[in-house]
């Protein structure tokens, strides 16, 4: 090899090992999300972080903007869609928009009935802070869920500390709930009590900003 | 005045894309995705090198990705290979333009085969990050991103890029760095889409290196006597058409391996 060649090889090697480290700790430092609430039909997270190709067509298929792309922030989900339910939960159309544009099989085509979709599921994280626990028929959630008695039902007991009042409890079965997020979005404390988590056994620290 | 025929083609052209690129937000259903994958006119696109981290990740494709993959790759195939970095790439509009300032035309320039030892790191790095590592940070695709879906802090990495080929290195990412211009270089090699030269019209006078900023792709035709450039990194932009005073280039389709 020429001396030319040669030094021509290491730069090479060089810049491109530089390039590589910096986005290894660019992607690393960024990885702070506990997890993330994908679009209808989306693979296990691993699975799906495999396939995807970051190109977006599920967010801008989504009528509702529902699907947001992952930034800097979100460290190796970058470019990865993202639904923030708080903000604006998925709507579960009927003709699966996004899944129908998705190229690449990270939003599995074989998902055809849109409340068969699994992203995650309802918890009742915050017990404490419920209105419905406190004693108040609140039932927003309840109320606006789109699987409505299904994916969660009101489950009504005494109110043992008032000895004659009634608690009307939201609970969600987790075999129904599509992980659609509505009700997380329209829980009324500035917190929500009700918050979608991964379908494995959720964190106390599921909801973020 | 001198018009730049090619180079006013080819503006048309990259500013036709990002138009493209900036549509979705409007709902016209007339173009949909990124360079990543894509929807023209219900035509869908692919990425060949997404294609191929993805295959290397999970040892399949899925089909709608594989066939706008091939239908990619074919056209560039065709048509010159890096015809995708002069012609289509939004970042290589970016830099392309940046190089008019007079001073980046000092600054010292790396070889052109980093490319191809980028393309090799980021085909490894997809293997041990298990995700399609150059998908996950290509600036192409940060720039798309911040046309479709509006500005973020992501576009740090493409600012870090200009930066540094306006101060240090010149046009260093598409020349040296890009895995994806890496990639298409090699279709370029292939290709039957050529510069052609005519020695006898040639005066020798560099107009046409000085305009190129692969300009070693012009090394085969004026000193080494090739009817054509044979370089895979040549980008097809025709900076070089427009440059020579004399016609000595053509832009030609001919067998691609004589
Ligand atoms: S199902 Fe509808 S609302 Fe939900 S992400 Fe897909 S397109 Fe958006
Ligand atoms: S459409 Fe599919 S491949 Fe494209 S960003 Fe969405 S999930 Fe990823
Ligand atoms: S996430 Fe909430 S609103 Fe959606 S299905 Fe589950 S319980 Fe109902
Ligand atoms: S080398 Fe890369 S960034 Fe530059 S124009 Fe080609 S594809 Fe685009």
């Amino acid at each position: 090899m020429s001396e030319e060649r040669r030094r021509a090889v290491i730069t090479g090697v060089r810049a491109a090992l530089t390039g590589a480290a910096a986005g290894y700790l660019l992607l690393r430092s960024g990885s702070g999300y506990a997890w993330l609430l994908r679009p209808p039909g989306a693979v296990e997270e691993q699975e799906f972080l495999r396939k995807c190709i970051r190109c977006g067509r599920c967010a801008q298929s989504c009528l509702y903007r529902a699907v947001d792309m992952g930034r800097l922030d979100a460290g190796i989900a970058l470019g990865t869609p993202v639904i923030r339910a708080r903000k604006n939960p998925c709507r579960l159309c009927a003709d699966l928009p996004c899944v129908k544009a998705c190229p690449s099989g990270a939003l599995d085509p074989q998902l055809q009935d849109a409340v068969k979709t699994r992203i995650g599921t309802a918890v009742l994280v915050e017990r404490q802070e419920c209105l419905s626990l406190k004693g108040l028929r609140c039932e927003v959630c309840y109320r606006t869920c789109p699987l409505l008695d299904k994916a969660i039902t009101i489950e009504n007991y005494l109110n043992a500390r008032t000895g004659r009042h009634a608690i009307f409890e939201p609970v969600v079965h987790k075999e129904h709930c599509t992980g659609c997020g509505i009700c997380e979005q329209a829980c009324v404390l500035d917190r929500p009590a009700i918050v979608v988590g991964p379908l494995q056994p959720p964190s106390e620290s599921l909801y973020e900003g | 005045m001198k018009v730049n025929h090619w180079t006013l083609a080819r503006r048309v052209v990259q500013l036709t894309v990002i138009g493209l690129l900036l549509t979705p937000c409007l709902g016209w259903g007339l173009f949909q995705g990124n360079l990543q994958s894509a929807s023209l006119l219900g035509l869908k696109l692919s990425d060949p090198l997404a294609a191929l981290q993805v295959l290397l990740l999970t040892g399949t494709v899925a089909l709608p990705l594989l066939g706008g993959a091939l239908l990619v790759l074919g056209g560039y195939g065709l048509l010159g290979g890096k015809t995708f970095c002069g012609w289509v790439c939004p970042l290589g509009l970016v830099t392309d333009v940046f190089e008019y300032l007079p001073s980046t035309r000092q600054l010292r320039i790396w070889p052109l085969r980093g490319k191809m030892i980028a393309l090799l790191v980021v085909l490894l790095l997809s293997l041990t990050l298990k995700i399609p590592a150059f998908e996950t940070i290509s600036p192409i695709g940060i720039v798309s991103r911040a046309l479709s879906f509006g500005p973020a802090s992501d576009l740090l990495l493409v600012a870090a890029i200009l930066l540094v080929e306006v101060l240090l290195v010149r046009r260093f990412w598409c020349r040296s760095l890009c895995p994806l211009g890496g990639f298409y270089s090699l279709a370029g090699r292939v290709s039957p889409l050529r510069i052609g030269y005519r020695a006898e019209a040639c005066t020798h006078c560099d107009r046409c290196r000085r305009s190129c900023f692969v300009f070693e792709v012009l090394d085969a035709p004026l000193v080494e006597g090739t009817s054509h450039v044979v370089s895979g990194e040549c980008t097809r932009c025709g900076a070089c058409l427009d440059a020579c005073p004399t016609g000595a280039l053509n832009m030609r389709f001919q067998h691609p391996l004589k």
